[in-house]
């Protein structure tokens, strides 16, 4: 059986999502406001 | 002469390309979760490497193309090729911070510590605080001609230390695992496995084209925006 450690990967998938968004929403209203 | 509307015109293509990149990045989560088998020994964390793998490729090749960008400004003295390793670099940043807070999730439950000070994390810390300072920099000379001359000699070693960052796994006596793709030898990872990481490395590579172009664009725009006030003033 494998170790019950799911945990961890949700926690690593929402923080690295998170970051990837967060960068593509700063990039889209830092254009936007030089438009 | 910089233009305006291909300015404008490539944040447009830079936002279709990133959409296009997280719809993936959202395909790229699916399909590790649910299609993806389990690993019998490091258990569910150990498909942490389906974004921290890919996070590290977009970082590296973000940061080496920033080198070679650099590089080719100190021949070159182009505005273009400046503003294009700016982008890069800031890329590479973005990418190394999804990088450095996937890999200690990964690093406990299958090492039993968040952090390691051996020579592959530190050595990519160290990489990616060199960028933040290179990025801190340019936000601090606000000549463009020196700016771009001083932060190029910083970038170019972006060309120096990625293949080293690479190589620390065969240098020295590390706790980071050798690579499972990117080696001599061909990929050992079992197919299913293979193909989960390879859609993870085109998700970032597609991503880092949407957010370069933008990020590429927005100094165009911004030098402009600088332009207008000058000449108002």
């Amino acid at each position: 059986m494998p170790p019950d450690n799911a945990g961890y990967m949700y926690a690593a998938y929402i923080i690295g999502g998170v970051l990837v968004v967060a960068y593509a929403v700063y990039l889209f209203f830092r254009t936007q406001r030089l438009k | 002469m910089i233009d305006r509307s291909r300015a404008l015109q490539l944040v447009r293509r830079g936002q279709i390309i990133t959409v296009i990149g997280l719809v993936g990045f959202v395909g790229l989560i699916v399909r590790a979760m649910a299609f993806t088998p389990v690993e019998i020994r490091q258990g569910p964390a150990q498909k942490i490497m389906y974004i921290h793998v890919p996070a590290a490729w977009g970082a590296l090749m973000a940061i080496f193309m920033a080198g070679v960008l650099s590089a080719a400004y100190l021949w070159l003295k182009d505005d273009r090729v400046d503003r294009a390793a700016a982008a890069s670099a800031e890329v590479g940043v973005a990418f190394g911070a999804v990088m450095l807070t996937t890999g200690p999730f990964w690093g406990k439950p299958v090492w039993g510590a968040w952090w390691v000070w051996e020579a592959r994390l530190t050595s990519t810390l160290f990489l990616i605080l060199l960028f933040v300072g290179y990025l801190v920099l340019r936000d601090a000379v606000s000549d463009r001609a020196n700016r771009a001359r001083f932060s190029a000699v910083i970038g170019t070693m972006g060309l120096v230390l990625v293949p080293f960052v690479h190589l620390t796994v065969y240098m020295f006596r590390t706790q980071h695992p050798e690579p499972v793709i990117l080696k001599p030898e061909g990929p050992t990872l079992p197919p299913a496995m293979f193909w989960t990481a390879m859609l993870g490395v085109l998700v970032f590579t597609v991503l880092y084209f949407g957010f370069v172009s933008q990020r590429y664009a927005l100094a165009v725009l911004e030098e402009l925006k600088e332009d207008e006030m000058q000449n108002a003033a």
